[in-house]
């Protein structure tokens, strides 16, 4: 389904834009977009099986571009790995206020949303900040392209061959049956919240390489682009069985197709919103599993 | 002569194979506490579910005054001048004791858009006042008040509109000795109104006390109605129970020596608000029956000994590897399996397939350098699910389409996978039909002989008497009385020692 | 005399008392570290004016976060109401900026609560992509607008909205409104009841559909009168994409867990008249301390969190995702 939608989509648009999508240098232009938003998916697509929501990827994209950027004046790969770090706070903070306190992550990632904007835009007060000019080196396709391979790999070898997928979707379709069944639903969902932060800190490290230097707003809105594009990639809103890793590819391609298309299409940016808002309303309309949930709220 | 206010013609209710509710046609007396009692399932829930229309009748009518009675719903039976006050039920926070009473029948104070709330206030107030309730306000926000109280705001709520039968359900169990004074200082109160009460508990001296009448009901068919001023408690008793062990399924020995090694051993455990210091061990090839009735704590006692219940204290240890058993995982790795009465949430995952549901519990044992093998799954779930001949399309088929009896194979195919050792099975029958009853009776047999340990928790005494070693009675939170296994073993001797 | 202290702490007294001592708490931390700068009456008036707009707000909210929903798209409406309040103005006066932003808010309302109930999707979810659509319409919205600087009030014969005493008697109708529905007629009750347990209210009878659609048509009527404070307030209104509208939701929902945190004290107007206006304080106050106004988010988000973490939480082995 969501394969067929992807080659439907990039038809449509083919023949809309009389086939300017498919030249090399906007493939290039729409890769460039890929990257981040496909590894940040990664750890959302783990949170929405587990049945979660994640509305704070975009401020720890920022805030980790800014832990990179600083720290990658003495070293890159510390820079890296400080990144990763902090984003894993970020994540384990999260997961410590959903899991400990029992309240809805929607509502404990939009307050942190705003929690780490806030510090993100406090730290760029007196301007962006900057990364090591160095970084600018690694600014190619092949290393993005490969770095972003690796990082979907591990996650496909690590849900399919592992029992964290089996983990993940058992407590997505029903936690307290899950907790019986050997499983640690709250363990689990903390880790998934750490990890999920950990791996956005990661893709700092391509944003940075592709943006420079850091300003307050780095990064924002991510959290609602992986939303509509997992949405758009099939993925079940209520998490649970049918989650398939395949969500987060064409997830994440499809997107970058249609932001990549609509300008193409609709000069307007008001119609392209418009048009993106209405095909999520759509997809959603059509691929939501009610019978899994009770009570909607 | 008394006036008969409402009847019932030849009741049925059917569920699935189960046949709940059998031909039952009794009479109600206008101004009178009829008393209904019987066993765990002997359908006097279920009859007066069918009266109140929260659930459908299969065959039969019940007539009140001397129209047919065809509700949908309670709201519907209410309209219709029957209520009932039922433990699932209950009050909602967030609402005034006024709002709670008239909840979804506020017509009666609406002009227009304006809801009169002060004459609505006014109008509870007099009625708790009237109950004798005066300390209860009807203009505060009910969370402000006791469980008990909110138990009595609603009995209270089922009673203000003028029914003409009220039905209260085994609230005594959740009320202490004053709440209960003041129960039935309310069911006296309708009684002088002329109402019609149906009182449904397990206490027969309560019961003795407060009622006119008593029918009394076993496996789903009236058994006799009788005047409350004749009879006594064993009388009762008798009624209840009152026929032969029927072991076709059940074991056949009545040898209930068991080996010394001891495989499990609980003790001093406690949850508060459930049970309290509970100590007992489990030997090597026993089958350990824990009875009692449903709220007397054995369920979550189950739960606490797989390491599930939070809050819980004392321990549940395992003397001959000399560990503990604190979590989930911990009771799974070391072989204690369990299933849980409530079955769709608690045993099993209804929203994934059949494969990953016996799967799930063994992932760390299949998993080689925790690296899982999917054909090797595959063949595990098949071989388990054949080994339990579940009626399925194919082990990718979901759960929530499985009958409540092939979910249970799947959930014991899941723990014989596992192979475990000690098997806590809480109400392994409930709901099922005959055949799978008798596959898991034979199942329970089989395990005893390879020199697997059951605590079987059930709240049917027939099955405790039937396959257990011996049976342990729990009775508001504690152990009440232990039999051993024997042939000369009665119903009533368990259920002397429930209530 | 036992009885009597806890018959207090369970009375709406009670409730008054914390409310007012947390306001009084705030008010003297930060007069005690900026004398000059705060906390003087007039400045005292000036945020009383800026929390009665996400006060009304706010009162709104409560509607559905009371029945367990949730409303992505009321920074959108703002601005897509106040916009057409903007336009109509132009031609109608104060007609047309009244009637556009009530009337617009409202149509809003009807329109998620239509999606949400026959979709079936959870209402996150759903006024989302509603949020997108609804900040895209407002871009069209301004481009309609003949005047030189689009969605500005530029004529001040119609900013009477904009101060005392017009925008506190809409504001204190908004919260009398809001009162009343809740006591005295069935709604307040019937929300209550869908919030506390769905199934139980079906079995009472209650059309529970038909009452979340209603909430969400009050969410919106509600977010319709503070597009009116909102766009006097600010002598217009700017449309933004890229759903940085959603910025405008969360002030609104902090007063509105302050009235359901204080519910139980039978007070939940107002708690959250009072609680705006204890944030409204508490941002404020970190102004006066020459407090970067980039750290606002930040607080924004610790209020909150710490609001919800006092209020919010759920039972230990409750299931919630």
């Amino acid at each position: 389904m969501p394969v067929i939608g992807f080659v439907g989509l990039v038809f449509v648009f083919s023949i809309l834009t009389n086939g300017r999508i498919l030249n090399p240098r906007n493939i290039n232009l729409m890769l460039s977009q890929v990257y981040v938003l496909m590894i940040a998916s990664l750890g959302v697509f783990m949170i929405m099986t587990v049945g979660g929501l994640d509305f704070s990827q975009g401020s720890i994209l920022g805030l980790t571009s800014i832990v990179f950027a600083r720290v990658s004046q003495h070293s890159i790969i510390l820079g890296i790995i400080a990144a990763m770090i902090a984003g894993a706070l970020m994540g384990a903070f999260n997961g410590f206020f959903h899991v400990k306190f029992r309240i809805a992550s929607f509502i404990v990632t939009i307050c942190t949303m705003y929690l780490f904007r806030g510090l993100c835009e406090y730290l760029t007060t007196h301007g962006p900040i900057s990364a090591s000019l160095r970084v600018i080196s690694f600014d190619e396709t092949w290393l993005k392209v490969l770095l972003t391979t690796i990082v979907i790999t591990i996650g496909f070898l690590a849900i399919h061959f592992t029992r964290l997928g089996y983990d993940l979707r058992a407590i997505g379709a029903g936690e307290i049956a899950a907790r019986f069944s050997g499983c640690r639903p709250e363990l689990t969902t903390f880790l998934v919240y750490t990890v999920a932060g950990m791996i956005t800190g990661f893709a700092s490290f391509i944003n940075v390489i592709r943006v420079g230097s850091i300003t307050g707003t780095a990064g924002s809105q991510l959290e609602t682009q992986i939303l509509i594009a997992l949405v758009l990639g099939g993925m079940p809103i209520g998490g649970g069985a049918k989650a398939r890793f395949s969500n987060i590819i064409f997830g994440a391609l499809t997107y970058s197709v249609l932001e990549r298309s609509l300008p193409m299409v609709f000069p307007v940016s008001a119609t392209q919103q418009l048009v993106k808002g209405i095909v999520f309303l759509i997809v959603v309309a059509l691929t939501i599993d009610r019978k899994s949930l009770r009570v909607i709220k | 002569m008394k006036e008969v206010v409402l009847r019932s013609e030849k009741v049925n209710k059917h569920f699935g194979i189960t046949h709940a509710v059998k031909d039952v046609s009794l009479e109600f007396y206008r101004g009178e506490v009829h008393g209904l009692i019987g066993e765990n399932g002997s359908g006097k829930s279920t009859y007066c579910s069918m009266l109140s229309g929260i659930h459908s009748i299969s065959s039969g009518r019940f007539i009140l005054e001397g129209k047919e009675l065809n509700v949908k719903s309670l709201v519907d039976a209410n309209m219709n001048g029957i209520s009932i006050v039922v433990q699932e039920m209950g009050t909602l926070s967030g609402l005034t004791v006024a709002e709670n009473i008239f909840l979804g029948r506020e017509h009666k104070f609406m002009r227009g858009f304006f809801k009169d709330t002060a004459q609505m206030n006014r109008e509870t107030q007099q009625l708790l006042d009237s109950y004798g309730l005066n300390r209860i306000s009807a203009s505060r926000v009910i969370d402000n008040y006791s469980f008990e109280d909110r138990k009595l705001i609603e009995i209270v709520k089922a009673t203000y509109f003028e029914p003409l039968v009220v039905t209260i359900d085994e609230t005594t169990t959740a009320l202490s000795q004053k709440g209960r004074e003041e129960l039935f200082k309310i069911i006296e109160h309708l009684k002088e109104t002329n109402k019609t009460v149906i009182f449904i508990s397990h206490d027969l001296s309560e019961v003795l006390a407060h009622t006119d009448r008593i029918s009394v009901l076993r496996d789903g068919e009236l058994v006799k109605t009788v005047n409350s001023d004749e009879v006594d408690a064993d009388e009762l008793k008798r009624l209840m129970v009152g026929r032969e062990l029927d072991n076709r399924y059940y074991r056949t020995d009545y040898d209930g020596t068991v080996s010394d090694e001891v495989v499990l051993s609980v003790s001093n455990l406690s949850v508060p608000g459930e049970f309290e210091d509970i100590s007992f061990d489990l030997h090597r090839g026993e089958i350990l029956g824990i009875g009692g009735l449903s709220e007397c704590g054995m369920h979550e006692l189950g739960k606490a000994i797989f390491g599930g219940s939070y809050d819980r204290s004392g321990s549940v240890s395992l003397p001959q590897k000399g560990l503990e058993i604190t979590s989930i995982p911990e009771a799974i790795k070391h072989g204690i399996a369990y299933t849980s009465k409530d079955r769709d949430n608690e045993s099993i995952v209804l929203a994934i397939n059949i494969a990953d549901n016996i799967t799930l519990p063994s992932l760390d044992v299949l998993a080689k350098k925790r690296v899982l093998n999917k054909k090797e799954l595959h063949e595990f779930a098949q071989s388990h699910a054949d080994r339990m001949s579940v009626r399925m399309t194919g082990i990718k088929q979901y759960v929530f389409d499985l009958s409540g009896g092939n979910k249970q194979k799947v959930v014991l195919a899941r723990w014989l996978g596992r192979d475990s050792d000690i098997f806590v099975l809480d109400s392994p029958t409930r709901g099922i039909d005959v055949k799978v009853k008798a596959d898991i009776y034979a199942l329970m047999g089989e395990l005893k002989e390879r020199g697997k340990s059951i605590i079987m928790i059930s709240e049917e005494i027939l099955e405790l008497i039937g396959m257990s070693d011996r049976i342990l009675i729990m009775k508001n939170g504690t152990f009440n009385g232990t039999f051993a296994r024997s042939a000369v073993l009665t119903e009533e001797d368990l259920i002397a020692k429930m209530v | 005399m036992n009885e009597t202290i806890s018959k207090f702490k369970r009375s709406k007294y009670f409730g008054y008392a914390l409310l007012f001592g947390l306001a009084l708490f705030f008010w003297a931390f930060f007069k005690i570290l900026s004398p000059h700068n705060f906390g003087t009456s007039k400045l005292m008036a000036n945020y009383l004016q800026t929390s009665i707009q996400y006060a009304v707000g706010g009162c709104g909210f409560y509607f559905i976060v009371v029945m367990g929903l949730f409303d992505m798209s009321i920074g959108a409406n703002i601005v897509l109401s106040s916009l057409v309040g903007v336009l109509l103005s132009r031609q109608f006066g104060y007609y047309g900026l009244i009637l556009g932003c009530l009337l617009c808010g409202t149509l809003i309302g009807s329109f998620n609560g239509f999606l949400y109930t026959r979709l079936r999707i959870p209402s996150m979810i759903v006024t989302v992509g509603l949020m997108l659509v609804l900040e895209s319409v407002a871009a069209y919205v301004v481009k309609l607008d003949p005047a030189g600087f689009p969605g500005k009030l530029t004529d001040p014969n119609i900013l009477a909205f904009n101060h005392a005493p017009w925008n506190y008697i809409v504001a204190v109708s908004a919260f009398l409104l809001m009162g009343f529905i809740l006591r005295f007629t069935k709604l307040g009750t019937y929300f209550n009841a869908i919030g506390s347990n769905e199934f139980v209210a079906k079995s009472m009878g209650i059309n529970v559909e038909k009452y979340k659609f209603i909430g969400f048509v009050l969410l919106h009527f509600f977010v319709g009168i503070m597009a009116l404070l909102t766009v006097s307030y600010g002598r217009g209104m700017l449309a933004v994409t890229g759903m940085e509208s959603m910025g405008r939701n969360f002030k609104p929902l902090m007063g509105t867990f302050f009235g359901v945190a204080f519910k139980k004290y039978g007070m939940p107007v107002s708690a959250i008249v009072i609680g705006e206006f204890i944030i409204t304080l508490i941002f404020n106050g970190l102004v006066a301390l020459n407090v970067p106004t980039t750290i606002n988010d930040f607080v924004t988000g610790a209020v909150l969190l710490i609001i919800v973490t006092l209020t919010n939480r759920g039972a230990r082995g409750s299931v919630v995702k």
